[in-house]
């Protein structure tokens, strides 16, 4: 068995990001429930959630959701066990985004007009932010010389000292990508907005719980890329990835969610200008 | 001599079978001899490979007759732009005339007082070339299958009282004894002969339905195309004139080096500038998009194997001979420029052919920046994205025409729902548009290397990133209407023609297998044409742990992607969906939530009912974005900006 540890770390990982995920959750509203003057539910409230949904009636639209949802899991677990292996950054991302992809083909393969236009919506977003992620593996290529994550543990500086627009822009879009105000508006976080549930609305029950678990894996995945920042040593870098998260979730809770056109706007305009300047920095810096 | 008897298969069998078409004219006879064409030829094109790997990977072939092929190659290359000039007459068109004269004016002078010496070698098959030659004498006579069947319902149609479907043919067949010519042949002056036999048979083939609008936009083909036929044959003296052979292969691989100047530089430039024109790049956009008035089978044609690659082909096989150069990052930027550019209009539109062209005419940029690049790297890639998007654009173009023939539009918003329809081409279309977009699958494989390619250059770096972003827009968008369905409790079996069908799954079957053999496909045609053409920057492209490494010198990889997991775990799921189809209850069914009661308890949820019990139908778009991104806003811009990047890339080698 010569891949023998390699599998064990695996299965590690596949088990326990979910957890770690769906603590952080749990944290998050009791945080949030507290910062709105409420006691919040308990710390593991998203794991009865997701133990409710799994005993839910299995409800569908039609054949096929439930094969998004698997696309949407498996590709999401896929893109962790790559940043555990310390592969290819760049790939990564596109990993990352054929996850989500198959989520957006999925609500748009029903026929209601919520989760059509949340799905629209969602794409959106990831055209708004993409060129952001993608510009931070440009960035750590040109500190490290290389796209595999290897290199920037075995690179003698932490990301931070080279690239500090770019983790600022990074942070910048992770409200995206985490679904936060003021940028929820594919799905609501808080839910009852004119889009209903934005992209979830049609999926129930086993999906939904499933759904549920993926965000769990990316928000890991996540606060995991933003430890690389500080990869050295890992433990900052966890610190600092938290501390992110939090926040996060402060401004999850003092912003109103802003229109599409303003996020586009907003995002390409600071945050890939903020990514770019400090790309252009790195190369007349060579 | 047996593989002079190959090379003269490949390239005179498809004409012996556009003789046949135009005489026996009946519809069993057509569909023997393209039947026959495409076993013959891809089997030809498959031993070819055989000797090409015997041989070390290079094979430089001269002709040893009384006959002189020069002469005869000349002769037809004059008569063909006499005809040229004749069909300018006929349309009245003078423009065509005029540029047709410009360029016989040159060929003869050039002929006549350039004391040309034609070189020894004819032939010359490397990888690169035998890439093309596979993609032309497997998926064109595929493209002819397709058009068999297709060709008959399109003449029904049309109400046709005559068929004009042998002359379609004949044109086909030439299409493709021409394409294999070019790339396999080592003389400069017959590359711009067959490049010209291409571009008036483009012509034919657009004008074929011979509407007032075919014609235009086939007039508008052949003006732009003539506009690169004169660079190149600029090209030609202009080079001849430095480097004094018309060899291609010399011309390659004399390294630039310092003597990178005068003459060279622009006379690549020139050649630059005539693969631009062909493959459609900004500006010369206009004609490949006027293109798809023409029958589905001339666009298959035109944006997979032929025509468009023949342009890129031309970037890539000269790469080398400007690889680090000034020219090369022009060139590299005026591909990401359309890479940007295509990728963007195609959010803007709702016709489905015309987001396909708009997607060839992006992917094609990316072909050219990567040539442009230049490092090993980065012509990997574009070989790689040349099998690829061959591949899966000419299964799109023939999957939108069976669309269109089975719900008779065009346009993407109506193609929802289309699994009730057409289940077996939409499962085909999704396959075709997800083999575009997503990893594992070869054309994002190649997008990755390109972006890790462009690194060192922050312009195109820039343009490539954002113009990735844009191709995720549209293909998505595409791909949820095409795949929204409710529930049925069983699936209508679709009716297709076996042509139409045979061409449909065959290609299926090699857009899967080329993603999924990308290992091999790259050690057996990528690596050692990489090797040979020793381009000598630091990257390097290899193969191991069932995918593709990229390494920049130093003894850690710089990147790298074992794509086969990801197939395992994509077909892992692709085998669950019977499940889930087998286990779906009609009574777990539920209709979607509309803010109103169902009408009817339909499961489909197209009706419900409002406030004041008013029924309200439900019609959702998608976003097209036309104020920011439609055509009328745009092209005019990019235009300007493409040809000021022309200029700049003149001036600078000037």
């Amino acid at each position: 068995m010569k891949y023998l540890p390699e599998i064990i770390i695996a299965l590690i990982t596949i088990i326990a990001a979910p957890i770690i995920g769906g603590l952080l959750t749990g944290l998050d509203r009791k945080l949030t429930a507290r910062m709105q003057n409420r006691i919040g539910p308990p710390l593991l409230q998203p794991f009865y959630d997701f133990f409710k949904l799994l005993g839910k009636e299995k409800i569908t639209l039609n054949q096929t959701q439930m094969v998004y949802v698997l696309c949407y899991l498996l590709f999401a677990i896929m893109a962790l066990i790559m940043l555990v292996f310390k592969q290819d950054l760049l790939m990564l991302v596109f990993i990352l985004t054929f996850s989500n992809l198959s989520l957006v083909v999925g609500a748009t393969s029903v026929r209601s007009p919520f989760s059509k236009i949340g799905a629209q919506r969602e794409i959106i977003q990831m055209v708004a932010y993409e060129p952001v992620i993608l510009m931070m593996t440009v960035g750590i290529y040109l500190t490290t010389k290389s796209f595999m994550i290897e290199s920037i543990f075995q690179h003698d500086q932490p990301m931070i000292a080279n690239l500090p627009l770019v983790f600022l822009a990074f942070v910048f879009v992770l409200t995206i990508k985490l679904k936060k105000s003021p940028f929820d508006f594919s799905t609501s976080h808080h839910g009852h907005q004119e889009l209903v549930k934005g992209i979830t609305t049609e999926f129930s029950g086993l999906q939904l719980a499933l759904i549920e678990m993926t965000d769990w894996y990316d928000l890991v995945l996540l606060l995991g890329m933003i430890s690389l920042f500080f990869a050295k040593p890992l433990w900052v870098g966890i610190l600092i990835a938290l501390a992110s998260y939090f926040l996060e979730i402060v401004i999850d809770n003092i912003s109103a969610r802003v229109t599409w056109r303003w996020m586009l706007k907003i995002v390409w305009l600071f945050g890939i200008g903020a990514a770019l300047t400090n790309i252009i920095w790195l190369y007349a810096r060579r | 001599m047996e593989t002079y008897l190959l090379l003269a298969i490949a390239i005179l069998l498809p004409v012996l079978c556009a003789g046949l078409c135009s005489v026996i004219r009946g519809r069993t006879g057509r569909s023997i001899i393209v039947t026959a064409a495409l076993l013959v030829m891809s089997v030809v094109a498959v031993l070819l490979v055989g000797r090409i790997t015997a041989a070390g990977g290079k094979l430089a072939l001269g002709l040893e007759s009384p006959i002189d092929f020069n002469l005869i190659v000349e002769i037809l290359d004059i008569a063909l732009i006499v005809y040229i000039i004749y069909i300018g007459f006929s349309l009245k068109k003078m423009l065509i005339s005029t540029l047709a004269s410009i360029q016989l004016a040159i060929v003869l002078l050039f002929e006549i007082f350039g004391s040309v010496k034609e070189p020894e070698k004819v032939f010359m098959l490397d990888y690169l070339s035998l890439i093309m030659v596979l993609l032309v004498s497997i998926v064109g006579p595929l493209v002819a299958v397709f058009a068999l069947g297709y060709m008959q319902e399109h003449e029904e149609h049309q109400h046709m009282k005559k068929s004009r479907q042998p002359r379609f043919f004949v044109i086909i067949f030439i299409f493709l004894g021409a394409m294999n010519g070019l790339v396999i042949t080592n003389n400069l002056m017959w590359m711009g002969f067959f490049w010209e036999v291409t571009t008036v048979c483009s012509f034919l083939l657009i004008s074929h339905d011979r509407t007032e609008e075919a014609v235009r936009n086939g007039i508008r083909a052949l003006w732009i195309n003539l506009v690169g036929g004169i660079a190149f044959v600029l090209g030609i003296v202009m080079i001849y004139s430095v480097s004094g052979t018309l060899a291609i292969d010399e011309i390659v691989s004399a390294r630039p080096g310092a003597a990178f100047a005068g003459l060279l530089p622009i006379g690549l430039g020139m050649l630059c500038l005539a693969g631009f024109t062909k493959s459609a790049q900004f500006p010369f956009q206009s004609w490949l998009l006027g293109a798809m008035v023409a029958p589905t089978p001339v666009s298959g044609l035109l944006h997979s194997s032929t025509m468009v690659k023949a342009g890129v082909y031309l970037v890539v096989r000269f790469a080398p001979a400007f690889a680090g150069t000034i020219l090369g990052t022009i060139v590299a930027v005026v591909g990401g420029f359309t890479f940007v550019v295509g990728s963007a209009l195609a959010i803007s539109q709702r016709n489905a052919k015309r987001v396909l062209a708009y997607s060839t005419i992006a992917n094609l940029g990316l072909i050219i920046c990567c040539a442009g690049i230049g490092t090993n790297i980065a012509l990997g890639a574009a070989m790689l994205l040349i099998v690829f998007h061959a591949i899966s654009k000419g299964l799109l173009f023939l999957c939108v025409g069976t669309i269109e023939h089975g719900i008779g539009s065009r346009d993407i918003e109506d193609m929802q729902g289309l699994m009730k329809k057409m289940p077996f081409t939409t499962v085909i279309t999704v396959i075709g548009m997800i083999s575009m977009l997503l990893p594992p699958f070869g054309v994002l494989m190649t997008k990755w290397l390109a972006i890790e390619a462009a690194v060192h250059l922050p312009i195109v770096l820039v343009l490539i990133i954002i113009g990735s972003a844009f191709t995720v827009f549209f293909w998505a968008k595409w791909i949820g209407i095409i795949l929204t369905m409710s529930y049925k409790t069983s699936m209508h079996v679709e009716k297709l023609k076996v042509s139409v069908k045979t061409a449909l799954s065959v290609l299926t079957l090699f857009v899967l297998s080329a993603s999924i053999l990308i290992v091999p496909l790259f050690n057996t045609f990528v690596a050692p044409q990489l090797s040979m053409d020793a381009l000598g920057d630091a990257s390097s492209l290899t193969s191991g742990n069932g995918g593709i490494w990229l390494g920049n010198g130093n003894t850690l990889n710089m990147g790298g992607f074992a794509s086969i997991g990801f197939f395992i775990v994509l077909f892992a799921i692709v085998l669950t969906i019977p499940i889930f189809i087998r286990r779906t209850k009609p009574e777990k069914i539920k209709p979607p939530y509309m803010g109103g009661e169902n009408v009817n308890d339909d499961i489909r949820g197209i009706e419900f009912t409002g406030p004041g019990d008013k029924v309200e139908s439900v019609i959702v778009h998608n976003y097209y974005f036309k104020n920011l991104l439609g055509e009328e806003r745009l092209t005019l811009v990019v235009n300007l900006i493409a040809g000021a990047i022309i200029m700049i890339m003149f001036g600078v080698v000037i």
